[in-house]
C-alpha cells in the first residue's frame, strides 16, 4: 500500500491545505492584549498532541532567568506546516512572539512566530496564528 | 446666579475626575472588542472554504458513489442563518460564547459527539454494509453508520455518538442518528441540546475532491425549528491522518480561564 505521509522540506509549504480549527478557542487561554517577545535558550520540547509545547530559559536584564513554556498547534497541524519532532532541540537559540496566557501565569504564551536558530521565522501553527491570518 | 469660586473648582475637579476615570475602561473595552476574533460557530462565516480537486465521483462495484477518503474537517458554508433556539438554549450558548468557549468539553479531551466533525480531518471507509467516520482530532475516534439496519436500535443508554443509520437517496447517503446524550457541544460556540436530538446528515460526494454535507438537528427541547446547517469537506490529496492522543499532555485545562474582563 503506497505510503502517502509526506515529509515536508520546507515550512508553510503546503499551508493552504491546512484547517486551521484549533482544540480550544484561542481567547479561552491567552490575551491579544498581552502581546510578548522574548530570546533564549530551548530547554525541553514536548512533541505530544492535543498541543507541542516547547521550554525556554529567558535570561533578564540583571541576568534572572525565567523557564517560559509557549504552547504551538496540534501535531497534525504542525507537520503540515514543515515542522517536525526535532525543528527545536535543546540548546537552540530562538526569539518567541505570541501572546501572554489569561490566568496571570507570567511566563506561558501562545506562540503566534517563532524564530530558529537559523534565522527562519516561521508559524506557530497555534491558536493564535489561526485567528490572525 | 453667578457660581461661587469654590463650586466652579468642585464642578471642574469633578469634570476631570469623571474624565479621567471613563476614558481608559471605555477605551480598554472597545480595544477588547476590535481585538476579539471570532471562532468556528461564535459567527456565521462569510467566506466559503477553497474547493477542493475536481475529477469523477469514484464509484463501488454496486454503483453507489464512494465517499471513502480523507476529508479536510466539514468546514461551514456562509448563508445559514442562527438557529431557532428556546429561551434556556439561547441564553445558555450566549453565556458559552461570551466565555470565550472556555468550558467546552471538547479541549478537556470528552467527545465531539454528532454532528462536530472537527477539528482536523475525517476519513470516511465505506463499505456495502458499513460507513465508518475516523475523527483525526478531539478523542481520534470513530462512528459507525449501518447501512443494512432501517430501524433504530432501541436506546436504553443514552449515547455520546448515538446510533446512526445510513441509506442511498439517488446519490445521496441519507445518515439518520438518534440515541444521544446531551453532554457534547455542536460547536465552540457553545450550542447545546437536549436528549431528544435527532441529527439527519446529508453526504453528497459532488465530484472527486468536494463533498457537501446538509445537516439538519431536530431538538424540540432545544430549538423551536429545525437547524439546517451546509457543510463542505474538500479531500486531502497529501496526508494520511496524523495520530492523536489528546490526553497525552493536555496542559490546557487549568488555564482555559475564558473571560477575564481585560484584567
Amino acid at each position: 500500500m503506497r505510503n502517502r505521509l509526506v515529509l515536508v522540506a520546507g515550512f508553510g509549504l503546503l499551508f493552504s491545505s491546512v484547517p486551521l480549527a484549533a482544540h480550544h478557542s484561542f481567547e479561552a487561554e491567552y490575551d491579544f492584549n498581552k502581546p510578548m517577545k522574548v530570546s533564549g535558550t530551548v530547554t525541553k520540547m514536548e512533541w505530544m498532541n492535543p498541543h507541542a509545547h516547547f521550554y525556554v530559559d529567558v535570561k533578564d536584564e540583571n541576568g534572572k532567568v525565567t523557564n517560559w513554556n509557549f504552547e504551538l498547534g496540534a501535531i497534525p497541524v504542525l507537520l503540515k506546516q514543515g515542522w517536525k519532532r526535532d525543528s527545536l532541540k535543546p540548546g537552540d537559540e530562538v526569539t518567541v512572539e505570541g501572546f501572554l496566557a489569561k490566568d496571570g501565569t507570567s511566563s506561558m504564551a501562545n506562540a503566534r512566530k517563532v524564530t530558529l536558530p537559523d534565522g527562519r521565522r516561521v508559524f506557530g501553527g497555534s491558536s493564535s496564528d489561526a485567528a490572525l491570518r | 446666579m453667578r457660581l461661587g469660586s469654590a463650586s466652579l473648582i468642585g464642578f471642574v475637579g469633578i469634570a476631570l475626575l469623571l474624565v479621567a476615570t471613563c476614558d481608559p475602561a471605555k477605551a480598554r473595552a472597545q480595544e477588547k472588542k476590535a481585538r476579539t476574533v471570532p471562532y468556528p460557530g461564535a459567527v456565521r462565516p462569510t467566506k466559503a472554504p477553497p474547493p477542493g480537486p475536481p475529477g469523477p465521483v469514484p464509484r463501488m462495484p454496486d454503483g453507489h458513489p464512494d465517499l471513502s477518503g480523507v476529508w479536510n474537517g466539514q468546514r461551514e458554508l456562509p448563508g445559514d442563518s442562527e438557529p431557532d433556539m428556546l429561551p434556556w438554549a439561547a441564553a445558555l450558548t450566549k453565556q458559552r460564547t461570551e466565555n470565550y468557549s472556555a468550558e467546552d468539553p471538547e479541549a478537556r479531551c470528552v467527545p465531539g459527539g454528532v454532528p462536530r466533525a472537527t477539528p482536523y480531518h475525517t476519513q470516511l471507509v465505506q463499505t456495502p454494509k458499513l460507513v465508518v467516520i475516523l475523527f483525526e482530532g478531539n478523542i481520534h475516534t470513530f462512528r459507525q453508520i449501518f447501512l443494512e439496519r432501517t430501524e433504530h436500535l432501541k436506546i436504553t443508554e443514552p449515547l455520546w455518538y448515538g446510533d446512526s443509520i445510513g441509506r442511498w437517496d439517488g446519490d445521496t447517503l441519507v445518515v439518520d442518528s438518534i440515541g444521544f446524550n446531551d453532554k457534547f457541544w455542536f460547536d465552540m460556540a457553545g450550542h447545546p441540546h437536549t436528549t431528544q436530538l435527532h441529527v439527519i446528515e446529508r453526504y453528497n460526494r459532488r465530484d472527486y475532491g468536494n463533498l457537501d454535507v446538509e445537516v439538519t438537528i431536530v431538538d424540540p427541547g432545544a430549538y423551536s425549528k429545525p437547524w439546517v446547517q451546509h457543510r463542505l469537506a474538500t479531500l486531502e490529496t497529501d496526508f494520511d491522518l496524523t495520530e492523536y492522543v489528546c490526553n497525552e499532555n493536555n496542559l490546557d485545562p487549568g488555564h482555559l480561564v475564558g473571560d477575564t474582563g481585560g484584567k
